[in-house]
């Protein structure tokens, strides 16, 4: 399922579409090649450029080899892959004359020298406003703000399941309305209401951080499809990443932005990522949604703790902390109280007001009565099937209640030594998706008509290694593979070397 | 000259895989290669399609269960 999709592949993917003439438009701006370096590569990437980076000339492809240790191929060429697919790693083509070389884009190892050893005046990192800081504008606050920012945003996705709260949400502005329609996470019914998309669903159970890029990736569309707003999607995206290194709790000059980015503040404070206060206009905070946009790609939290993030934020949206920073744009599920009870019988009980977290019980279980503090419902063949069907996953659903079992549900779990959810209930999940799931589908490539069978092999091989094989048959020399752009050039390669 | 198909390879039970091959044997306008027992490459587009018409099929042979028990 496309649930799995992490946020920075998403952002990879959106970046792996840019032509090479946008990327060295974008490494331009220190910031921006700090922030792809840090949020984008796998550790062995980094080692490389940190190791090629003040190198003076091209380095021989083949050198490369006495870095890596010989079982380390698959990770080797995965790296490789992402920093010529992201144009950090410029490789020479290969010919008879010369061996291959490669070396840092000039751009990128112009900016990344830049960001780490400082100096320039590029401003990169945002220029700190000099005007006195309103005292009520505390990290808290920005918390708060941000909070009930984005909790507008998803209140307005869930809004279309089950149960509405009419007046108590003002919802988002409605230039972010548009937004969500146009990328098909919500859409108009034939009646005029608004409905959500299996789309929705995901977006809805992703991480925070997650969401925010989504979000932020489908405004970069609606605005290079709408260039009347003069708004420029290499600019966009490098003043993000310059937002992703400035300071939490920290004023920054408005003035200091070019007319371009001072457009963009007006759809950033829609979306939460910056707080301009009303009486100084010059001035603008970044929210903890902006400042950890970049955040180091291995402190995601799963799926259902980002669940758990989004509804604790509804859950106990008056005892607001702030919690330590860097420790995600909103809350994490340690600080949630457990809510919901399961029984063996398929009941579900769950101690709770929060709207959004009603609507997400509501998508994967058939919720009957409503008491003022207290929902009670069933978890059906059908209310499962429709999850599934939404492309919510047995596992999703089963995480999500683990996650926000009822304090009784643990204690009683650890007095008799049993798992915290009922056993039947988590099996019959499971079956109730095997039964619905009859066919495992994977998208890719099909490969096959190889000249003979030593090319097939080697073909092959290379497949898995580089990680995108996903099924083979020696015997009939076919192949299938997720992607087809390194096999591509393997051939390619291959067919010049003869 | 090897060739790169796009398509979507579907992994499932020979019983299932045996209706598929059966949903397409009308137009031929499904599968792209039949590999084995267990696994075919159907067209991208049209997955959704054939997920259709095999919960069709399904329903034909097995109705769904009814629920049971008291709310």
């Amino acid at each position: 399922m496309s649930v799995s999709n992490m946020p920075a592949l998403q952002l990879r993917e959106y970046l792996e579409r840019l032509p090479g003439t946008t990327f060295r438009k974008l490494y331009q701006q220190p910031s921006t090649a700090f922030a792809i370096f840090r949020r984008m590569l796998p550790h062995l990437a980094k080692t490389f450029v940190m190791r090629m980076l003040f190198m003076p000339a091209p380095m021989l492809l083949a050198d490369l080899d006495l870095w890596v240790k010989p079982d380390a191929k698959k990770q080797k060429d995965q790296a490789l892959f992402i920093l010529q697919a992201l144009h950090i790693v410029h490789i020479s083509p290969p010919s008879r004359e010369k061996p291959q070389e490669m070396q840092l884009t000039t751009n990128f190892k112009n900016s990344m020298r830049r960001a780490l050893t400082g100096g320039g005046t590029h401003n990169s990192f945002g220029v700190p406003s000099t005007l006195v800081v309103p005292p009520e504008i505390d990290i808290p606050f920005l918390d708060r703000y941000a909070r009930k920012k984005w909790e507008d945003i998803l209140h307005f996705v869930v809004s279309s399941v089950g149960f509405k709260s009419a007046g108590e949400v003002s919802g988002p502005n409605k230039s972010v309305k548009e937004l969500l329609i146009a990328g098909r996470l919500v859409e108009r019914r034939p009646n005029g209401s608004i409905g959500i998309t299996q789309t929705g669903f995901t977006f809805l159970l992703q991480e925070a951080n997650a969401q925010v890029w989504t979000l932020l990736l489908l405004w970069l569309e609606a605005m290079e499809t709408n260039k009347m707003a003069g708004l420029e999607a290499v600019d966009m995206l490098s003043f993000l990443f310059v937002l992703a290194s400035m300071e939490l709790g920290r004023a920054y000059d408005t003035n200091a932005l070019t007319e371009q980015r001072r457009n963009m503040l007006p759809s950033l404070v829609d979306f939460g990522l910056i707080h301009v206060p009303h009486h100084k206009r010059s001035m603008f905070f970044p929210t903890r949604l902006a400042t950890t946009l970049t955040s180091s790609g291995n402190s995601l939290r799963s799926i259902s703790e980002g669940v758990a993030a989004a509804t604790s934020a509804a859950f106990n949206g008056t005892s607001s902390s702030g919690g330590p920073p860097g420790h995600g744009p909103l809350k994490s599920s340690t600080e949630l109280k457990g809510s919901v009870v399961v029984e063996t019988n398929y009941r579900l009980y769950a101690y709770t007001q929060s709207t959004l977290q009603i609507a997400v019980l509501a998508l994967f279980s058939k919720l009957n009565m409503r008491f003022p503090d207290m929902v009670a419902g069933r978890l059906t063949r059908a209310s499962i099937r429709q999850a599934i069907q939404f492309g919510i996953t047995a596992d999703q659903i089963i995480s999500y209640l683990a996650a926000h079992a009822h304090e009784q549900m643990h204690r009683t779990a650890a007095l008799t030594n049993k798992p915290i959810l009922p056993p039947t209930v988590v099996d019959q999940i499971r079956l109730w998706q095997l039964e619905n799931e009859r066919m495992k589908t994977t998208g890719g490539f099909l490969f096959k008509d190889f000249e003979d069978q030593k090319e097939y092999l080697a073909v092959a091989q290379f497949a898995e290694e580089v990680g995108v094989l996903v099924w083979r048959n020696d015997k009939t020399g076919m192949f299938f593979a997720s992607r087809h752009e390194q096999i591509r050039d393997l051939l390619r390669n291959r067919k010049k070397a003869e | 000259m090897p060739r790169a198909i796009r398509g979507v390879l579907i992994e499932c039970d020979p019983s299932i895989k045996s209706i598929i091959v059966n949903i397409d044997s009308k137009n031929h306008d499904f599968i792209i290669e039949d590999l084995d027992e267990e696994r075919v490459v159907v067209k991208e587009n049209m997955v959704g399609e054939l997920k259709r018409r095999l919960e069709d099929r399904l329903k034909e042979n097995l109705p769904p269960v009814e629920e049971s028990g008291s709310e």
